[in-house]
């Protein structure tokens, strides 16, 4: 487990008295896709945004490179490149000076370079000088990989990246994805079965703030029935529990 | 250095949005006729004042303070970069400080803007410069501190409009404290209430000419102080969520 590049350890948020996430344990290898997969409301962005150092876990931790989210806060978002479920944009900036603005904020001493690269990475080059307000939403998503990217970490989160773009440009994420998780620790999650099936080398399925089960996609298929899909899986997963609340 | 690409940001940002134009020309057109108002009596009862343009903002900026910094946080909250700006590795102080710094930037170019008066002014009379200069010294800092005043409201609020108007009271009633001091005939109860006023620092000194430490350390503290508890409101957001 110490080569762990994303390490969650019973991890709990609440809000209140709403439990979001509710003692969860998982961990991504370096190089490792993870999807996390759930209905709306399962915990997947507030997992998320203790992963980047954006919300304090309520007990439990996490670390990301060895570092904790909380103590060694600094280094964990060091290591980390962020996609949340809404890309957010300065609209008035240019798609190059944006990405230039989060390598910069992210202690990138070449940061001019970088962006160039990064932008070029997301296919975007055409279009550096071009006001982010004048962007489409696929290009939108593109610049919000580059800003993720912008400095290069190892791991990177990903919240519903697929969510609302067309089917084509799914594909350009799916393989976008894919390709990243070559080099880096990837977690992302998603809504979409057929889409973590694709991607994922293992899937954490969350409902109702809990991890009900995880594994590799094919192993969880096999457990079901030899040619069940993750669909089928997840439902008959999602069933139980719910039965056994009732 | 973070707080430096921070700076870079908002500075580029006032002077790329219309808004901070709108409230440039307001603040130059305000100056202007009153200084204009001020030269015409001056030819005929009293000389004129080194220090007006900076008297008159130490009120305007009551409102325009809080106009200018409105949008600081609230619109990173709106368009989601806040969520960006505190999973970056940065301590919220360095953005608070940057945030600051190009505000206090683009207030030191409107100041610079006014010197045009007093330019005017040594053209047709022989205005006292000490004491322009002690006002000028002295408003910079009082603007300084009201900007602060109005990011500790854009810090707490995701609504610009009630950002705004929070400011303006906050500021208002800072304004009036010297007011205030002045109803008590006790020394020590107007003494208090001066020194709580932002009006009261510098009415009295820099506006007459006279710079004393105290007051500067009073602006200075107000600065520290707010940019403090602006970095601490968005530390105690993450805490909420």
């Amino acid at each position: 487990m110490t080569d762990a590049m994303i390490e969650v350890t019973r991890l709990t948020k609440r809000f209140g008295d709403r439990i979001a996430v509710d003692h969860i344990s998982f961990s991504a290898k370096p190089g490792e896709v993870v999807g996390l997969l759930g209905p709306n409301g399962a915990g997947k962005t507030t997992t998320m945004r203790v992963l980047t150092g954006f919300l304090p876990p309520s007990e439990g931790g996490a670390k990301i490179a060895g570092h904790d989210v909380v103590t060694d806060s600094l280094n964990a978002r060091r290591n980390v490149g962020y996609l949340p479920e809404r890309v957010p944009v300065y609209p008035d900036m240019t798609v190059r000076e944006y990405v230039l603005f989060w390598a910069r904020l992210r202690g990138r001493r070449d940061a001019r370079a970088r962006a160039d690269a990064v932008i070029a990475q997301v296919n975007l080059s055409e279009r550096r000088d071009t006001l982010i307000r004048n962007l489409s939403k696929g290009m939108r998503q593109r610049l919000g990989f580059a800003q993720a990217l912008a400095h290069d970490p190892p791991v990177l989160i990903l919240d519903e990246p697929t969510i609302g773009i067309d089917p084509r440009q799914v594909i350009e994420v799916r393989d976008t994805v894919r390709e990243l998780g070559r080099t880096k620790t990837v977690l992302f999650s998603t809504h979409i079965l057929s889409e973590a099936d694709h991607v994922c080398d293992r899937v954490v399925i969350l409902h109702q703030g809990r991890i009900v089960a995880q594994g590799k996609p094919s192993d969880l298929k096999r457990k079901l029935r030899p040619d069940a899909t993750l669909e089928e899986v997840f439902l008959s997963i999602i069933g139980t529990e719910r039965g056994a609340g009732k | 250095m973070t707080s430096w690409i921070v700076f870079r940001r908002e500075i580029a940002q006032f002077l790329t949005t219309p808004f901070a134009y709108v409230i440039g020309a307001a603040v130059l057109l305000l100056t202007g006729i009153l200084f204009n108002r001020d030269l015409n009596i001056s030819f005929s009862t009293k000389p004129a004042d080194p220090a007006l343009v900076p008297s008159i903002l130490s009120f305007a900026m009551v409102f325009f303070a809080p106009l200018l910094t409105m949008r600081m946080f609230a619109e990173e909250r709106r368009e989601g970069t806040m969520e960006l700006l505190l999973t970056a590795p940065v301590r919220e102080l360095s953005i608070v400080l940057g945030k600051f710094l190009g505000a206090w930037a683009y207030f030191t170019l409107l100041l610079l803007f006014t010197g045009i008066y007093q330019i005017i002014l040594v053209n047709i009379t022989a205005p006292d410069l000490g004491h322009a200069l002690s006002a000028y010294i002295g408003i910079w800092l009082y603007g300084g501190a009201t900007l602060t005043v109005g990011m500790v409201f854009s810090a707490l609020t995701e609504n610009q409009i009630v950002a705004a108007f929070l400011g303006m009271v906050a500021l208002m009633l800072l304004w009036l404290a010297d007011q205030a001091g002045q109803l008590f005939s006790n020394i020590d109860v107007a003494i208090i209430f001066r020194t709580m006023s932002l009006q009261g620092h510098f009415s009295t000194s820099f506006a007459s000419g006279l710079m004393r430490a105290e007051d500067v350390a009073f602006f200075a503290g107000i600065i520290a102080v707010m940019l403090f508890i602006t970095a601490q409101i968005l530390e105690s957001q993450r805490w909420h969520g």
